[in-house]
């Protein structure tokens, strides 16, 4: 019970200062919004064509959805971690019960909540101002609960190996730009050189990109090839299993990242 | 023993942070840690908490730092900044809620004497009541133990006041104090015993009074001048020999021996625009010790 009374006043106390920082907020829906606006309403994709956007739209929701679960955790968490240790808060923390895993499982859960309402929003646009279908497959919970634990682990890494927040946000942008573009999200494998492709296994966000989109597309088309998607194909249990893996150890390393003092 | 620290040591890289330091805090005790900047203060601090790996034996409460109980300790790290758009309510009822058995937000809240701002964002606060929102967080859990790096860093003199009194009351409600300090007027008002530290050394470990009385040196007049050379001259050939390490020309005197100083002045026409009599203190002591100006780098 104390556990569960002192995540959630680490979880009150995130999500009052998150709400109160009005352009966090107001960019963290701008930019989903701003994303489907660009690439289905005014890019749009044209599936008898070649090149990049050339998947029906519904291929390309996985991808929307990977943008908002890969930045935001990613940069919020960095930047937490960069504030916590710029206000020495770390070192009263632990002096405090709160553990550190308690601390990021806490953060972990408001990003949830931020990117579960996102994620909201960019299928309601989807649906409104671009002709994609896709399936409200109920795996797009776990999903994106997955996937925003990853990167939370993933920015708690960010934050403890950068010394500021400016460092944070330079390296949560060269870690998530790359990831974004190859991992199967809006470049298809069958654009990339052939020796690339069994290098977009080492991407966790491929395992969230290809699951969801075989949730809730369901057509392999543009998707790797049996072979080149590795073992675990394009199966969406599957690869919520490796996502749901990599998010324990990305977790458990992100956790025991968080500096105490020195 | 609250505290017990023997031969603590620290090193990054080839900077020596705290070298053999030893000393023992009792129940009830205010402990005042002072020295200059870099002196080790809050290397120390962080190896009384247990969140630097330091050599020697450190004990709090008869057990390393990382062992005890957390609610026995609370802490103020030195330039503690919480989130600043929770209100000085939010933030006190936030690390209440992180212990099992906290004390009501709105006791703290009334003793750290911001009842009437605790809607207030921390960022809207002043400097003071800033500090006393941070001294509330430590308290949330009744510590036994008190430990603020630095507490009345940033806060005008009134508000340093105001702190001051919440620490002698926490004090006579029988809270152990530990704090580390820029300023010698507060270590000799709060403290019952001074540890000055210098280099990463313990320089000296008594109550102010003693440490006074052994390195704080005459009382002595200090008159301040536009020709403080001449006033030195003057003196010097009435038998007043300067002190050392003053900003003006100062000179062992006794209550009794001002009349006569200012007679060997006005006798020779030297004029003089201030005469400031005053008994030594800790800045003296500190002076005396590290040989560093209390004024200099940011020491009041």
């Amino acid at each position: 019970m104390s556990r569960v009374s002192r995540i959630k006043a680490e979880a009150t106390a995130a999500w009052h200062a998150f709400v109160r920082r009005r352009t966090a907020v107001f960019f963290t829906f701008f930019f989903p919004v701003i994303l489907v606006f660009i690439f289905g309403v005014l890019v749009r994709t044209d599936p008898t064509g070649g090149g990049v956007f050339a998947e029906p739209p519904g291929y390309y929701v996985a991808g929307y959805i990977a943008v908002v679960v890969l930045f935001t955790p990613l940069s919020r968490v960095g930047s937490e971690v960069a504030r916590h240790r710029d206000g020495n808060r770390f070192e009263k923390l632990a002096t405090t019960p709160l553990s550190r895993a308690e601390w990021l499982f806490a953060q972990t859960l408001v990003n949830v909540v931020v990117i579960g309402l996102a994620s909201l929003l960019i299928l309601g646009l989807v649906v409104l101002a671009t002709d994609a279908t896709f399936v409200a497959s109920p795996l797009i919970v776990p999903y994106v609960a997955l996937g925003v634990a990853l990167f939370c682990g993933f920015g708690a890494l960010l934050g403890r190996l950068s010394d500021s927040q400016d460092g944070v946000i330079a390296a949560s942008n060269g870690v998530a730009i790359p990831l974004l573009f190859l991992s199967e999200t809006f470049v298809t494998p069958n654009l990339l050189p052939a020796w690339f492709v069994p290098l977009m296994q080492l991407s966790p966000l491929t395992y969230f990109a290809r699951g969801l989109r075989a949730a809730t597309y369901g057509s392999a088309t543009g998707t790797a090839s049996a072979g080149q998607a590795g073992i675990v194909g394009a199966d969406p249990f599957l690869n919520l299993a490796v996502l749901a893996v990599l998010a324990v150890a990305f977790f458990i390393a992100g956790a025991y990242a968080l500096p105490r003092t020195d | 023993m609250v505290v017990n620290a023997e031969n603590v040591s620290r090193r990054y890289g080839e900077t020596v942070a705290l070298s053999d330091v030893s000393f023992s805090v009792s129940a009830g005790e205010i402990f005042a840690i002072i020295g200059p900047n870099g002196a080790g203060k809050t290397t120390l601090i962080r190896a009384l908490t247990g969140t630097t790996d330091a050599d020697g034996e450190v004990s709090v409460f008869g057990r390393p730092p990382t062992e005890v109980a957390r609610g026995r300790i609370g802490l103020l790290p030195q330039e503690f900044t919480p989130a600043d758009r929770l209100t000085a309510r939010e933030l006190v009822t936030y690390y209440a809620g992180l212990y099992d058995d906290a004390r009501d937000p709105d006791a703290v809240l009334e003793d750290v004497g911001l009842t009437d701002s605790e809607g207030t964002f921390y960022e809207d606060l002043s400097g003071g009541q800033k500090r006393r929102v941070c001294v509330g967080t430590a308290l949330v859990n009744e510590p036994e133990l008190l430990i603020l790096d630095e507490p009345t860093t940033g806060i005008d003199p009134t508000g340093r006041r105001e702190l001051w009194d919440l620490i002698e009351g926490l004090a006579d409600g029988g809270t152990t104090i530990l704090l580390t300090t820029h300023y010698m007027a507060e270590a000799e008002t709060l403290a019952d015993r001074v540890a000055l530290l210098s280099g990463g050394e313990l320089v000296a470990l008594d109550s102010p009074d003693e440490l006074i009385a052994r390195h704080g040196g005459d009382s002595r007049l200090v008159i301040e001048a536009d020709d403080e050379a001449r006033v030195g001259e003057t003196l010097a050939a009435a038998g007043y020999e300067r002190l050392p390490d003053e900003r003006h020309v100062a000179v062992p005197a006794g209550p009794k021996e001002i009349p006569a100083i200012v007679e060997a002045l006005e006798h020779n026409d030297v004029g003089y625009e201030g005469l400031v009599w005053r008994q030594p203190s800790l800045e003296e002591v500190y002076v005396a010790l590290t040989g560093t100006d209390v004024s200099v780098g940011g020491q009041a």
